[in-house]
């Protein structure tokens, strides 16, 4: 599953000023995103913000109305020549009533493999979802996470090069979120480029390489953590404070949550906050607790796109 | 909370509207088939009639009379090469009536045999009945025309016998001559010679066998079409979709496993009605095994189409049991053609139950060759073509948006 030294370095997906209407609806409105080679993109956005429709762009269930993509510097046409993209859908979407063996060999067999690479390729991803052992067991008797796991399976048996994951992990527990993204690490570590949607923020945050949010069918901002955090709502930590008792409210402070809470924003922790204690003990205030908070993704995102509910 | 019960129901019942409609919209369909088919075409005006062929061995005036008597009657249509209303045709020689009969042209000939006047008027040396040639597939037919023959052959009797005992007796004696004429007078002999029964065990079952087989057949193929809407439902058919396999690879692999599974379905079928019933399954192998594939291909195509057309399988079920119902209750699955009207026998024809049960009929019935099979193995086949042809056009919004 290693990457060919010719292609490294380029571009595994491509995606410009893509455009999609149903009737009146606009889908996407010009959305363009760059996955590169061997890195996991997050794709963030409110619900109807166009993720699963762009998506379903690049596996060619949708055809764009305008824009290009671009799957490994080749155009992808609108539908077929995708063998080497692997697709997962958020509903686990294999056969209950199989085993967790049958339905590998099928979907391999979709996906073209035949004979020794068939039962190969079949090995490993058992040993790979950590299901060697259940193998005969009917999917539909699996906890949420191993159906998971065969689902995600079953979409990565032809080895892809580059992986399209609808929400991977909605629905299960911890345990099994982790163990779907060392799964997908191992995947990343052998060279296949990764995009995936998802509303797990802190997903986005820990296991991506870069994060792109789209809103009203545009990408709307883009990059690693620290340069969507510096480029929206600032590196500042904000600083919280607590009063035992309701007192006057010193300069360099805006009012908390609360009458008891003051809060304030600082560049360097360590070097402002006792100037920050301190000013509080001259004005009269007693502090009871210390909240300090590093800009988030959350932040980020609510700042981007704001408070109001999508239906 | 009783009360809540039944609202949570009201209120799901007005949200479901069209399941709603169908719950009342389904008995009145199929009463309005079954009227039609039991009384007598409903609205239009006209009873049921049996197609006859007329054979006049007998040459007499008297076998002029019986005829041209039963082809007066309103219950008859007599059969004419042009098929024309009015000329009918009465055969001097069984020969052509019977192989019309044979092989299922008509479901009965009357035949009038030579001598039969002179042992109806008790001056010849043996007796010989009118004689009906019956196709047993249609025994409602038969018990028709035989007591028609009766009832038409009796009042010629009596006639007979008024005008011998008013001219022994005279004039005056005609009221008397006709009441002794009605009391006195023979019943009248028909004997139903059952021309296709011979050597055949069970013969009407072989029928209802495959009547049944087609409705379950169209059933089953249904319900496993049905799986499209439940892959479309688990995103199944979209992972599918991105595979290597595509649309027209995914319907010919769901066309062909309805297709084996409906051939086994009505396979196992006929094996229980030979092994119970004596239906000679293995004495026409040939011809069932044509019959049925075709049958079964078509049906998967019907249901591949359903299956397309419909978006969820609750929507596919309601219209499967229509479909299926109306087209078995036209195409005799439910009821035997033979005991509808002629307008309701054309009608069936739109439906591939009739096509495929006319099919089972010439085989285990009529012992006809497979070249006999062609119109409806050519109907059947383009049945399937054309309603796969329909799924394939209806799948494209599976395939992309």
């Amino acid at each position: 599953m290693s990457q060919s030294p010719s292609t490294r370095g380029s571009l595994a997906l491509r995606i410009r000023d893509v455009a999609k209407r149903f009737g009146s609806a606009v889908a996407l409105d010009g959305a363009s995103l760059e996955l590169r080679r061997g890195e996991r993109l997050a794709l963030l956005g409110p619900n109807g913000a166009g993720k699963t429709t762009l998506v379903r762009c690049i596996s060619g269930r949708a055809v764009p109305d305008s824009g290009e993509i671009e799957m490994l510097d080749q155009p992808l046409p609108p539908s077929g020549g995708r063998q080497r993209l692997g697709f997962v859908p958020q509903e686990v979407a294999v056969y209950p009533d199989l085993t967790a063996r049958e339905n590998l060999e099928v979907f391999g067999r979709f996906h073209g493999l035949r004979g020794g690479d068939l039962r190969e390729a079949v090995g490993w991803a058992l040993a790979w979802t950590g299901l060697p052992d259940r193998a005969g067991e009917l999917t539909k008797t699996f906890s949420g996470g191993m159906k998971r796991r065969v689902n995600i399976a079953c979409g990565v048996l032809h080895r892809p090069l580059v992986l399209l994951l609808d929400e991977p992990t909605v629905g299960v527990d911890p345990q099994s979120r982790e163990r779907i993204f060392v799964m997908l690490e191992e995947l990343r570590d052998h060279g296949t480029s990764i995009l995936l949607t998802t509303h797990q923020l802190d997903e986005a945050e820990q296991r991506c390489d870069r994060i792109v949010i789209i809103d009203h069918g545009r990408v709307i901002a883009g990059g690693t953590l620290s340069e969507l955090i510096e480029g929206t709502v600032g590196a500042k930590r904000r600083v919280t404070l607590r009063l035992a008792a309701p007192g006057p409210r010193p300069e360099g402070f805006r009012a908390g949550a609360g009458p008891r809470e003051l809060v304030a924003e600082v560049g360097d922790v360590a070097l402002e906050l006792p100037d920050l204690l301190d000013r509080v003990r001259e004005a009269g205030g007693e502090v009871s607790d210390v909240e300090v908070r590093a800009p988030s993704l959350h932040a980020v995102f609510i700042h981007l796109t704001g408070r109001e509910l999508r239906e | 909370m009783i009360g809540t019960v039944v609202r949570v129901g009201l209120l799901r019942m007005w949200h479901g509207r069209v399941a709603l409609l169908l719950d009342f919209a389904v008995p009145i369909a199929f009463f309005t088939i079954f009227a039609f088919i039991f009384g007598g075409q409903v609205g239009l005006g006209k009873s049921p009639r049996v197609n006859v062929a007329l054979v006049d061995e007998d040459g007499t005036d008297l076998s002029r009379k019986l005829l041209e008597a039963l082809a007066g009657q309103d219950t008859l249509r007599v059969y004419s090469p042009e098929g024309g209303e009015g000329g009918a045709t009465v055969f001097a020689e069984v020969g052509p009536a019977r192989e019309l009969v044979l092989k299922g042209g008509l479901p009965l000939a009357v035949v009038v045999p030579r001598g039969w006047a002179a042992s109806f008027l008790g001056t010849g040396e043996e007796a010989a009945d009118v004689q009906v040639l019956a196709d047993s597939s249609d025994p409602v037919a038969t018990q028709v025309v035989s007591a028609l023959i009766r009832q038409v052959a009796g009042q010629i009797r009596a006639e007979q016998a008024r005008q011998q005992i008013a001219s022994v007796l005279g004039p005056s004696a005609a009221p008397f001559a006709a009441s002794a004429a009605a009391r006195f007078t023979r019943p009248v002999g028909v004997e139903v010679l059952e021309i296709l029964a011979a050597g055949k065990a069970s013969p009407v079952v072989s029928m209802y066998a495959a009547g049944i087989a087609v409705m379950f057949l169209l059933f089953g193929a249904v319900g496993g079409a049905g799986s499209l809407l439940e892959e479309e439902e688990s995103q199944t058919l979209e992972r599918l979709m991105c595979s290597s396999l595509g649309m027209p690879r995914l319907l010919a692999g769901k066309w062909l496993l309805l297709t084996i599974v409906g051939v086994v379905q009505v396979t196992v079928m006929f094996a229980w009605a030979q092994l119970a019933f004596g239906v000679d399954l293995l004495g026409h192998l040939p011809g069932f095994a044509v019959m049925t594939v075709v049958t079964a291909g078509a049906a998967s195509s019907l249901a591949l189409a359903l299956a397309a057309a419909c978006r969820t399988r609750a929507q596919l079920n309601a219209v499967a049991i229509i479909l299926i119902l109306t087209m078995s209750a036209l195409g005799g699955s439910m009821v035997p053609r033979y005991v509808m009207s002629g307008t309701m026998r054309e009608i069936g024809r739109l439906t591939f139950n009739a096509w495929a049960l006319d099919g089972y009929t010439k085989v285990f019935w009529r012992g006809l060759p497979l070249r006999a099979l062609l119109p409806e193995v050519a109907v059947l086949v383009a049945v399937a073509v054309a309603l796969f042809a329909l799924a394939r056009l209806l799948a494209r919004r599976w395939e992309s948006v």
